[in-house]
């Protein structure tokens, strides 16, 4: 492929481009569009930042080796971990749940980057969510919660439509 | 690897001043995104929230194009003024039209497109260069031109650069889609790609 445009159809064609932003592409963080338009994903949101954090805690793991085992930036697994507005880009998750050895899709829509399709998954989000704290090592009650969450994603069923 | 002249405005002096466009993101290309546009979108965005961050702060070019050039139908391009990297562009051309007048035929669809830190208004008072986004639509019309689309582009605007797709480039605008975060879809038809191509 080759450009063939004239030194002048850049000088007026930057001209009208003045101090546009150029920009396209998909959003890493719509907090705005969240906020207005999004809100049911951030109990899920909250449900997946704690299931990151629990499953690395529960390996040992901190942010930088989980991110350097998924092939992720650590800024991104804590952004995942801390803040529910902040919506994941779909790869990320897909390379985490390879990690974790569960399926994609419920960590896809816990993170709000599909359409809901497994029965209960919200419930069990939200439980799953209310019962962990987030502390430095996992304690029997919130590794009795991580196990049954983590079973409940496994033997995710697809809802009816 | 085919390399073409384009032109930039130097901001400080207002000269045209001459600059490369690749038409293959490059190891080295991955690399001077590394060592100089991800530092310094990092420093710009520390300590501000995220709502106040660009809108692509944290666009992994390296995953991106590890991830996609080596699938079919990936195109990709770089930008180079003075030994600098200038801009970026993911393209994928097994995309289809969704504008009635040109539904269901193939054109050449952005899936990322970005300027530098250093070139961009909204991050600095005085940019370096100006004219990325011309140079890279002249690209991708180009590209489409190439491939037997007829200059048919397609593309996801972030919020901010709609007004650039919409007035400046005059493409047609498809409506908010709820199935792409809800980004302004945005086409190039046939007649709008051969007006870009004229001086306007």
């Amino acid at each position: 492929m080759k450009l063939n445009y004239s030194k002048q159809w850049y000088e007026e064609r930057i001209a009208l481009e003045g101090d546009s932003e150029v920009g396209a592409g998909c959003l890493p963080a719509k907090l705005e569009n969240i906020e207005k338009t999004n809100v049911t994903f951030v109990d899920t949101r909250i449900a997946l930042g704690t299931f990151v954090s629990l499953w690395r805690r529960n390996k040992g793991w901190d942010a930088a080796r989980l991110a350097e085992q998924a092939g992720l930036d650590p800024q991104e697994i804590l952004e995942i971990e801390r803040d529910p507005h902040c919506e994941p880009e779909a790869d990320a998750v897909y390379k985490l749940s390879i990690v974790f050895g569960v399926p994609a899709k419920p960590l896809l829509e816990l993170a709000g980057l599909i359409q809901p399709r497994t029965a209960g998954l919200r419930e069990e989000a939200v439980r799953f969510a209310a019962r962990s704290e987030s502390v430095a090592a996992l304690n029997e009650h919130e590794r009795e919660a991580f196990e049954a969450f983590v079973a409940a994603i496994s033997e995710s069923i697809p809802l009816k439509k | 690897m085919n390399t073409s002249v384009g032109y930039l405005k130097r901001d400080d002096t207002r000269e045209m001043v001459e600059a490369s466009l690749l038409d293959e993101v490059s190891d080295s290309h991955l690399s001077m995104w590394e060592a100089s546009w991800s530092p310094a979108m990092q420093s710009f965005c520390a300590g501000r929230p995220l709502a106040d961050r660009p809108q692509d702060h944290h666009w992994d070019w390296r995953r991106k194009a590890e991830g996609l050039l080596p699938l079919l139908g990936y195109h990709s391009f770089a930008l180079l003024c003075q030994n600098e990297l200038q801009g970026l562009m993911l393209i994928n051309d097994l995309k289809s039209a969704r504008l009635a007048s040109q539904f269901g035929k193939p054109l050449a669809y952005v899936e990322f497109l970005a300027t530098a830190p250093w070139n961009r208004p909204e991050m600095h008072q005085r940019p370096r260069y100006r004219g990325v986004g011309t140079v890279m639509v002249g690209a991708v019309v180009e590209l489409s031109f190439e491939l037997g689309y007829s200059g048919r582009v397609g593309l996801h605007a972030l919020p901010a650069a709609e007004h650039f797709y919409r007035d400046t480039c005059k493409m047609t605008e498809l409506g908010k889609d709820a199935a792409h975060q809800n980004l302004m879809y945005f086409e190039m038809t046939e007649n709008q790609a051969e007006a870009f191509r004229q001086r306007p």
